[in-house]
């Protein structure tokens, strides 16, 4: 396989590093990366795959990541990479999103795997919920990907790897958004991708107390608590971080059990990867049923306090 | 204020047909307004209800835009009045194109002090059109909005991180993109929806804005992926005889 000649990643912190530099090598020759972080990472950075690191200054306390994007796009100009890899997340979207406007090309968002083919990158990204994955390729001279967490795995750091650094100075923004105040989240954070059991539950849980007898099933089975995106965005009964799907969590467990789910592609996709799938769901003809390895069609206020009971004894 | 609220129109998912080569087609499709849209479009019902103002709902696409239905769907949830610029070339159109053509479409429109967008339109979900409009707009621009608060001649906005919650200051003018937590869409009444049939629409061609679509993205292959093969196992009814079955199926994958 050929590899564009240069590769630039966009690090907004230092935890997304190394799976960045893993994009960068899996098509770039040349890996430069623009760390938006103090300049303690660079050693582990070269460790990790990159072969040149630009310092952006984030000492100044009020300058948020998106107030970089001058300085980013000033550097674009200079160092004219072929690809431009940032992190898919909502901070990694946007930066992306706004260089794209500049460069008069589209995303390849969500990234799911890059190859270059005959000297053009390749993206894959799911579509229409997950029902369909497509292959797409930006016909500019320049490309902007952004790749889900979790696709790619940092490289084991190799000390012996040899990189330089550099420090860039900061372009002002000629307009930004002033930041007031940062609130941290209430409530507890969960990483569902690397529970073993995950139970999760759909709309077909009646109220949000009912979340205990669940709970009381999942700590039998030694199992986290998942949902559908309607629990956790329109009911608000469970964090964001416990929603499993395209556009939530994508879960690896050994045993999944979906409790009054119907079983949409976009929650099923995060699913798809489970060893085995266990639904429970009054109606026969819910979609889940076809995604099951087993199932059971009947009220989940009779089938889960049965099977609480069968774990007791 | 002036705001537009961009919104598309998508296939409802449930309507995809998967064939036996994986290929996937939307040709028996209903259409709908994009599920996430519509947090967008009552963002903007409820700012104008507190500080007055106009709401202009703005699309691009092909015919289905000229739908009656849809037409009435987008209208009578609030906003004034219809923007459309539609063209049978303006299909599966990409990022970056729907967001230059919103941009002259807006240019069009006039002044504006807020464009509110979906956080990620339901078929493609790119999560990036509200996001290029605003720079190519040369205006400030912000995803993951929560929370939008007039205060005097300027906005506070709320934006939602994974951890943290951002509590932004802004001046206007400014493209926001918005959660889908951040309101509880209002289902129109048979009220509204007769009226909409009365509000002004205005129709604009890609020759009307000035602008064309140049695709900058190459779709090489879209297919359903395979799907695992699954024991498909289904107990009917809750006897006990059935409770005991899966608690062993359960308990067998638990060991
Ligand atoms: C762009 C986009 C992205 C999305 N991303 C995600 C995502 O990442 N994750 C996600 O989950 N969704 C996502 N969705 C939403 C998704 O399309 C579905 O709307 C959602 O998954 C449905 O949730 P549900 O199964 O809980 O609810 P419903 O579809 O309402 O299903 C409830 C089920 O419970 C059953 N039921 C009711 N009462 C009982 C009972 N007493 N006992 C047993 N069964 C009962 C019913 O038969 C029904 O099948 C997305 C949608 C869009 C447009
Ligand atoms: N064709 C379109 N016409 C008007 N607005 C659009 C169109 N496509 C996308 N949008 C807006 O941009 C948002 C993000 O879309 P996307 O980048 O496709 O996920 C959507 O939620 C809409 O608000």
């Amino acid at each position: 396989m050929s590899l564009l000649e240069k590769v630039l990643i966009v690090a907004e912190n230092s935890d997304v590093v190394g799976e960045l530099c893993t994009a960068g090598r899996a098509c770039g020759d040349k890996v430069e990366l623009v760390l938006i972080d103090n300049e303690a990472g660079v050693q582990e950075a070269i460790a990790l795959g990159a072969d040149k690191i630009y310092c952006l200054n984030t000492s100044d306390q009020d300058r948020m990541v998106e107030d970089f994007l001058p300085t980013i796009a000033n550097l674009l100009k200079q160092e004219k990479p072929n690809a431009i890899i940032l992190s898919a997340s909502t901070r990694g979207k946007l930066l992306a999103a706004r260089l794209a406007a500049k460069l008069a090309t589209t995303v390849l968002n969500d990234s799911l795997s890059l190859e270059v083919v005959e000297g053009n990158l390749i993206s894959k990204k799911r579509i229409y919920g997950g029902a369909a994955l497509r292959d797409e390729k930006a016909t500019g001279e320049v490309s902007v990907v952004t790749v889900s967490a979790g696709t790619f795995n940092a490289l084991d750091s190799d000390n012996q790897r040899k990189g330089e650094s550099v420090s860039v100075d900061f372009i002002e923004p000629s307009y930004r958004a002033k930041r007031l105040e940062v609130k941290t989240k209430v409530g507890e954070q969960v990483n569902l991708t690397v529970a073993k059991q995950v139970v999760c539950i759909g709309r077909g849980l009646a109220a949000q107390e009912d979340i205990s007898m669940i709970n009381e099933l999942a700590a039998l089975m030694e199992a986290e608590v998942g949902c559908t995106r309607p629990i956790a965005e329109g009911e608000q009964w469970m964090t964001k971080d416990r929603y499993v799907g395209v556009s939530g969590v994508m879960l690896k467990p050994d045993l999944y059990l979906g409790a009054g789910i119907s079983g949409q592609i976009q929650h099923m996709v995060g699913v798809d990867q489970a060893k085995v799938i266990v639904a429970i769901n009054k109606d026969s003809r819910a979609q889940i049923f076809q995604y099951a390895d087993y199932g059971i069609v009947d009220d989940i206020y009779t089938v889960v306090p049965a099977l609480i009971k069968k774990f007791k004894e | 204020m002036n705001i537009i609220t961009c919104y598309k129109l998508v296939p409802e998912e449930q309507d995809l047909i998967v064939n036996d080569d994986y290929s996937v087609s939307w040709d028996k499709a209903e259409w709908k307004i994009g599920t996430y849209d519509l947090n967008g479009v009552e963002a903007g019902v409820q700012l104008i209800e507190s500080v007055g103002g106009k709401l202009t709902a703005l699309s691009i696409g092909d015919n289905i835009l000229e739908n009656d239905k849809l037409k009435k769907a987008i209208l009578s949830r609030g906003p004034e009045e219809l923007v459309t610029v539609v063209d049978n070339e303006l299909k599966d159109l990409d990022g970056h194109n729907t967001a230059k053509l919103l941009a002259a479409a807006v240019k069009k429109i006039g002044l504006f002090d807020l464009i509110l967008c979906g956080e990620g339109s339901s078929d493609i979900y790119s999560q990036q059109v509200g996001l290029q409009l605003g720079e190519l707009l040369d205006v400030i621009t912000i995803n993951a909005v929560s929370k939008i608060t007039p205060q005097g001649d300027k906005i506070i906005v709320e934006r939602s991180l994974d951890n943290v919650v951002e509590v932004l200051e802004i001046t206007p003018p400014a493209v926001l993109s918005v959660t889908t937590d951040i309101n509880v869409p209002r289902i129109p009444t048979l009220k509204e929806i007769l009226a909409a049939g009365k509000k002004p629409v205005t129709k604009f061609s890609l020759s009307d804005i000035d602008e064309e679509n140049v695709p900058v993205v190459e779709y090489i292959k879209t297919a359903a992926p395979e799907q695992a093969d699954r024991k498909n196992i289904i107990l009917e009814g809750a006897t006990e005889e059935n409770i005991n079955k899966l608690y062993d199926y359960i308990r067998q994958e638990l060991a």
